[in-house]
């Protein structure tokens, strides 16, 4: 009996949160018409506090710098842009809540994106479940595309296993006697980092080029001398390290410490940081980096974002605000294309539709989508030459040209 | 063969910076039974404070020392006596958590408004380089680290056994209630016992500073690693401390040769497992720590 009385209990609660769901969900389809005179409400949770609120905080920038534009512009067919920000304090649980609060109760019309794959996936499962399009500036591990999401984007030239692809490219096609012969990788136990040290190592393994060490570490590692050891004695050609910020800097002085000269070094991340001269000094000299964006780059509106960008925050843009920035772009042309801007699942299919066929032009160049979402390009390669980060391939976009092999650090 | 060696002669210049780490946080405890989880924060906080001295001043990190080890005593002073003394003493050790981890957070939310979140990094010339013996590298700020803990923990060690101050405050950490019996001012001496524990971490500040680059969120990867050293070494014994430290120094780089990476950074955690399953007093404690 009281078995029953349990199992009714339990339905009817089920019943009602499943009334509660369906009545906060109609009213925001039901009063899109009517709010389409006031401004187009944006809903953003950002990690602005926590372990990402540097690139958080970057990527506000960018969509800040975007607004901006826009508005300046006449806003989004005729209406104003206004942006919600939500701190999630970089936590998984945080992001969901707010975008799910951001779409029932501040009923915004459109969503964009959070920083960081552990963050993307969460709060686009909430996107997803309100039918809302996700088009997202951080989330370029290839766990958040094997989720099933259909209206998620990743506004970049490319998921974290293309990041090296130019490089790649140019190793493989050296000539025989001054291709390198072996490489050794090193990875930040993390699903984006290592996805961009492994997307080489596959490519040059392919190629013949010898993987002789192949570590992966946890983020607590603090001490990265044993690891040099390791590659120290395995005299590799190449070094790669699929690295954020301490780790770079950690493999770079443990390498130089033991002795460790390879022809070429390449780090993720860490070496895209201004900070990584002023920790590495004069071994920062021919160390290359996958980077998505370029402040001196020729793509449509680049300039007219660096210059809006200078003003607005008086200080030099960065790949985190391009981003954000690339985001509100690709949303604008869809919007523009289709000519809506409300959280009906009918607008929002057709920008999803429209998004998914076309290529756009962004700060970070045309871009294009397959089918998870994914980004269709390749990063641009970089390197510090003469003390200055130039862009060096691929080689039409290039600076100048790759510096191989590098000098001793 | 000179893998192994390698990572062994790492492992111990390592294992000398641990050791120098934890050195504090064995003090703490012993003195008071506080589990002082803002040790790394103040660690750091010594770091940014040595790294605006350099940045400043251009002076060597070492230098910024004669300021920064009266000042973190002073607060170490401060913090014992306006706030650790007024928790309730029957559940002292769990409530110094708390108390320590607001700490902490103050700490780093401090360092995030002054300094911001990006990273910051001494990077001295002698940094880099490196002494070779027989094959086997020896970097230079690895040996540095090494020489100032032994040099720290001497000076720690000396002041405990042969200063009168120090026979006080290892009678108050053996029995405070015969402590006070004998008219020692216990009180006086906890502060300053949890001054010389935050004069650890500035020198420990200073070698952090040379050798890794920081954020204000830089300390809590070494909680877990610091906790695991004092409770292997005995809670309370700095000399349990330093050799427990060393030990886990030479698991983690030998593993870490031999292994890989993940496997050293879980050697912590299962000598921590196993001392607490097979001698929870800790291995170089002794009778004098089984109280705690």
């Amino acid at each position: 009996m009281t078995r029953l009385h349990k199992g009714l209990a339990i339905i009817s609660l089920c019943a009602l949160g499943l009334t509660a769901c369906a009545k906060t969900d109609e009213p925001g389809v039901a009063q899109s018409p009517g709010q389409q005179q006031g401004a187009v409400r944006i809903g953003i949770s950002l990690p602005l506090t926590g372990d990402f609120s540097e690139p958080g905080k970057g990527i506000q920038e960018g969509y800040q710098v975007w607004a901006d534009r826009v508005n300046a512009k006449g806003g989004l067919l005729g209406r104003k842009v206004e942006l919600i920000f939500r701190d999630d304090a970089s936590d998984p649980n945080r992001v969901s809540s707010d975008y799910e609060s951001l779409i029932t109760q501040d009923k915004v019309d459109l969503v964009f994106g959070p920083f960081s794959s552990r963050l993307v996936i969460p709060a686009a499962k909430v996107a997803e479940s309100y039918d809302m399009l996700f088009v997202e500036p951080a989330g370029a591990a290839a766990e958040v595309f094997e989720q099933g999401f259909t209206r998620l984007f990743y506004a970049a030239p490319a998921i974290a296993d293309d990041h090296y692809n130019y490089l790649a490219d140019y190793l493989v096609k050296l000539p025989a006697d001054q291709r390198p012969k072996t490489a050794a990788y090193a990875s930040l136990d993390d699903p984006f980092a290592q996805g961009t040290a492994y997307g080489l190592r596959d490519k040059l393994a392919a190629a013949g080029i010898k993987t002789v060490v192949d570590e992966v570490y946890p983020p607590e590692t603090t001490d990265f001398a044993p690891i040099a050891a390791k590659i120290a004695a395995a005299k590799p050609d190449v070094v790669v390290g699929g690295t954020q910020f301490e780790d770079a800097v950690g493999l770079v002085r443990a390498l130089q410490e033991l002795k460790v000269q390879p022809k070429l070094a390449a780090f993720s991340t860490g070496p895209t940081l201004p900070e990584f001269p002023d920790a590495v000094k004069d071994a920062a000299e021919h160390i290359v980096s996958p980077v998505g964006w370029s402040a001196v780059a020729d793509f449509p509106g680049n300039q007219e974002m660096v210059a809006r960008y200078r003003e607005m925050f008086g200080s030099e843009p960065h790949e985190d605000a391009a981003n954000g920035y690339t985001v509100g772009q690709i949303v604008e042309a869809a919007v523009n294309a289709v000519q809506c801007v409300d959280p009906s699942p009918t607008c929002q299919d057709k920008l999803t539709d429209h998004l998914r066929q076309g290529t756009f032009q962004t700060v970070v160049g045309p871009l294009s989508f397959d089918e998870k979402g994914r980004p269709e390009q390749a990063h641009m390669i970089q390197q510090y030459v003469g003390g200055k980060v130039e862009i060096v391939l691929p080689e039409q976009a290039g600076t100048t040209g790759l510096v191989y092999p590098k000098q001793a650090w | 063969m000179t893998l192994l060696l390698q990572g062994l002669a790492l492992g111990v210049l390592t294992g000398g910076l641990y050791a120098l780490l934890a050195s504090g946080l064995s003090l703490y405890f012993g003195v008071m039974r506080v589990v002082m989880v803002a040790h790394p924060a103040f660690l750091f906080l010594a770091a940014y404070l040595t790294y605006t001295a350099h940045t400043a001043f251009g002076v060597d990190p070492f230098l910024a020392l004669p300021v920064t080890v009266p000042l973190f005593f002073a607060l170490g002073v401060a913090v014992q006596r306006l706030l650790v003394a007024r928790l309730a003493p029957d559940n002292l050790a769990m409530m110094s958590v708390l108390l320590t981890f607001g700490l902490a957070l103050t700490i780093e939310g401090l360092l995030g408004t002054f300094y911001t979140g990006s990273y910051r990094s001494v990077s001295m010339d002698y940094a880099t380089r490196s002494l070779t013996v027989g094959g086997v590298h020896l970097p230079y700020d690895k040996i540095i680290a090494f020489s100032v803990a032994a040099l720290t923990l001497a000076v720690l060690f000396a002041v405990l056994v042969k200063s009168r101050f120090g026979r006080a405050l290892r009678a108050t950490i053996q029995h405070r209630e015969a402590a006070r019996l004998v008219g020692i001012p216990t009180e006086r001496v906890a502060g300053y016992g949890f001054g010389v524990g935050l004069a650890t971490a500035a020198v420990g500040g200073a070698v952090l500073a040379l050798i890794t680059p920081f954020f204000p969120a830089s300390h809590w990867v070494w909680i877990g690693k610091l906790m695991a050293v004092i409770v292997v070494g005995g809670l309370g014994s700095v000399v349990g401390a330093a050799l427990a430290a060393v030990l886990l120094g030479v698991v983690e780089g030998v593993v870490l040769v031999t292994v890989d990476a993940t496997w050293a950074t879980m050697m912590f955690y299962v000598f921590l497992f196993l001392t607490l399953l097979v001698r929870p007093q800790g291995f170089f404690g002794g009778r004098l720590a089984h109280r705690f």
